[in-house]
């Protein structure tokens, strides 16, 4: 019990290049005497993972990043190029639409068939068989050629059997989404229960909904490298700034020279610390920004002060200003402030703090410099920040 | 995974493939062999008489059937299984199994297939009045597993080299046809010109097409040291294979 049920040490999978016939040929010569491999293109690299029993593991990444790779190679469907990957429990597996099922015949010989592959034996298979088609629920298509299924049907049926085998690893690849709103539930509802009874699960998803509901880690998979490992949250939220980052415009910076500003910001600390490494914070914790201004003419400036999320929105403005607040002359005739956020409401995810220099009356705008920081916590609420609120008791009696 | 009963099933899904849509079923096993008997009988009886030399000499077409209808196993299992990894990519991609039992299932139901066959043709050829020795089919049966085992090692080898290489499936049709018109099958190894003789028996056939005779029809012989020759060839064809499917097998996935 105490090996983990998944281990993969330094995975990695190569496809050969074949751009022409004859490197097929040439792929056969080298396979079958043994020479040195050819052209090759990496698709996932150096991946160590350890899945535990018990253990949700979400998958995410971006379209080619490895995550069905990944899941091929670890329900053996593919054959790794380098490195391990060992599983020590049964599997059940639901790569892409209809795995395996051949559409020819009807869906309940595909449920033998499927029941065969996975070790599925006579008495026992027809016990099951009823329990199937119950879940599966797709009225007397199952006795039509599975090639007159909707997409939604095959995903039901594949469903269904896995749902029978009750397999001590789950892997499911992105398969959620086919179908209707009432199966998802019931799938969903499936999983929680064999998740509660010790089942181990590896989802797929692009949707950090599911992955957030039904995983409790994640796998941010990138270029074929494990980006990031650990608590659903933290990954799903470092991965979803990541897509606000690449969407945001690139910040158009020092148009002018810094050096020509009449007011430059000197630094930044965020509770006390200066650096360009966003500051980990946890939901509610206090924010303080700390911050030091050079005045060119020894004017006293104001500071303006904002925070937006990773993609550029912004969540609050304010400034010194506006509060009636001056700056204090510091050492080297610099100007200090610091201004304290206490329970910061910010939602976790990544946000960015904007600190710029204004000249006394608050009109012009110099300088800007950014400090990231990443807010972490357990929370499946939407939106930027958690505004206060409180469910009332007795609605009902106030109603009548 | 049980590896026995998942060989059935596939064996099970190939045989109702085959006959999959058609009315009479598996019914098709009997009634194309028959149809082919009585083809060949009218042609090569009242046609083109065709005979064989020799006083105690069988009638043509018990000769040739029985040469030819082993022949059609050899040669139907081979062009059907040389496809099956290529054709099984969906499944491949998606379900972890052995490969293996993909080839071992197309091979063997296409000799199921031609078995069943073959005993219909002896049986009705016997009932005809020919001079067949029903006794003759137990050694039938084991010369059948001896053919089986070594286009079973040739499948496997031309399964895995098909899934990197095309054309062999292409080739194969026609190598067939070539080893086919080198074995004696059509024809009795005695019409041979002395020189060319010697060369039939390179054929890995030529065996087959003579031990059938010698067990159905007791035309001709053949000595132990040709079995021990025929079963050794078997047996490495059988090895040889299999040693190139396992080797190629994890990178089928690449290449289909």
């Amino acid at each position: 019990m105490n090996a983990p049920l998944v281990q993969a040490r330094g995975l990695g999978k190569a496809y050969p290049k074949v751009h022409r016939n004859a490197d097929r040929l040439r792929a056969l010569a080298r396979l079958l005497f043994g020479a040195a491999t050819g052209e090759r293109h990496d698709v996932l690299s150096g991946v160590n993972l350890d899945v535990v029993r018990g253990e949700s593991l979400g998958l995410i990444g971006e379209n080619g990043a490895g995550k069905s790779t990944l899941l091929k190679l670890i329900t053996g469907v593919l054959t790794p190029s380098c490195g391990s990957v060992r599983v020590n429990g049964t599997i059940g597996a639901l790569l892409e639409l209809g795995a395996g099922f051949h559409p020819e015949y009807s869906g309940r010989d595909n449920i033998a068939m499927a029941g065969a592959l996975y070790g599925l034996e006579g008495a026992d298979l027809r016990a099951r068989i009823p329990d199937i088609i119950a879940f599966a629920d797709i009225g007397d298509y199952i006795d039509e050629p599975v090639k007159h299924y909707s997409s939604g049907m095959v995903v039901r049926l594949g469903f269904a059997v896995i749902a029978s085998l009750k397999p001590d690893l789950l892997v499911t690849d992105e398969v959620l989404a086919v179908g209707d709103e009432s199966f998802q539930k019931k799938c969903v509802r499936w999983i929680d229960q064999y998740l509660a009874g010790g089942g181990t699960l590896i989802l797929v998803s692009h949707s950090m909904y599911y992955v957030q509901k039904l995983c409790r880690h994640a796998c941010w998979l990138r270029d074929g490298k494990v980006e990031r490992y650990g608590d659903v949250f933290d990954v799903t939220q470092a991965y979803l700034a990541y897509h606000e980052r690449k969407a945001a415009p690139v910040p158009a910076r020092a148009e002018v020279a810094r050096a020509g500003y009449e007011f430059s910001v000197l630094g930044v600390a965020l509770n006390g610390v200066d650096t360009e490494t966003p500051l980990p914070l946890e939901f509610g914790a206090t924010l303080r920004v700390g911050i030091r201004i050079r005045s060119r003419d020894g004017r006293v400036p104001s500071v303006a002060l904002g925070i937006v999320r990773a993609d550029g929105t912004p969540v609050y403005g304010v400034g010194s200003e506006m509060d009636g607040a001056t700056l204090e002359p510091g050492a080297d005739g610099d100007y200090v402030g610091e201004v304290e956020f206490a329970d910061l409401p910010l939602l976790p995810g990544s946000y960015t703090v904007r600190v710029h220099p204004l000249d006394p009356e608050g009109v012009r705008l110099f300088d800007t410099v950014e400090r990231g920081i990443i807010v972490r916590g357990a929370s499946r609420e939407f939106g930027l920040v958690r505004l206060a609120h409180r469910w009332l008791p007795g609605a009902a009696a106030r109603e009548r | 995974m049980p590896l026995a009963s998942l060989t059935l099933r596939f064996i099970d899904r190939e045989l109702r493939n085959r006959f999959a849509g058609s009315f009479t079923g598996g019914l098709w096993a009997l009634i194309a062999p028959l149809i082919q008997l009585a083809v060949y009988s009218f042609v090569f009886v009242h046609i083109l008489p065709a005979r064989i030399p020799g006083a105690d000499a069988p009638g043509y077409v018990p000769f040739l059937f029985a040469a030819l209808w082993p022949w059609n196993a050899l040669a139907e299992s081979l062009v059907r299984s040389t496809t099956v990894i290529q054709e099984n990519a969906s499944l491949i991609g998606k379900i972890a199994l052995p490969r293996e039992v993909l080839v071992l299932a197309s091979a063997s139901a296409s000799f199921i297939i031609n078995f069943a066959g073959f005993v219909a043709i002896v049986l009705v050829l016997a009932f005809a009045g020919n001079d067949v020795h029903l006794a003759g089919l137990a050694p039938a049966v084991a010369l059948y597993v001896l053919l089986f085992a070594f286009s079973l090692g040739l499948a496997l080898a031309f399964a895995a080299i098909q899934v990197f290489v095309r054309d062999l499936a292409q080739a194969l049709a026609q190598i067939l046809m070539i080893l086919m018109f080198c074995a004696p099958i059509f024809y009795d190894r005695l019409l041979v010109s002395e020189r060319f003789r010697g060369w039939l028996d390179l054929n890995p056939f030529t065996f087959y097409a003579d031990a059938f005779r010698a067990a159905l029809l007791h035309h001709g012989d053949v000595d132990a040291t040709r079995i021990a020759i025929a079963a050794l060839a078997a047996v490495a064809a059988l090895a040889i294979g299999h040693r190139i499917f396992r080797r190629l097998d994890p990178h089928f996935e690449d290449f289909l």
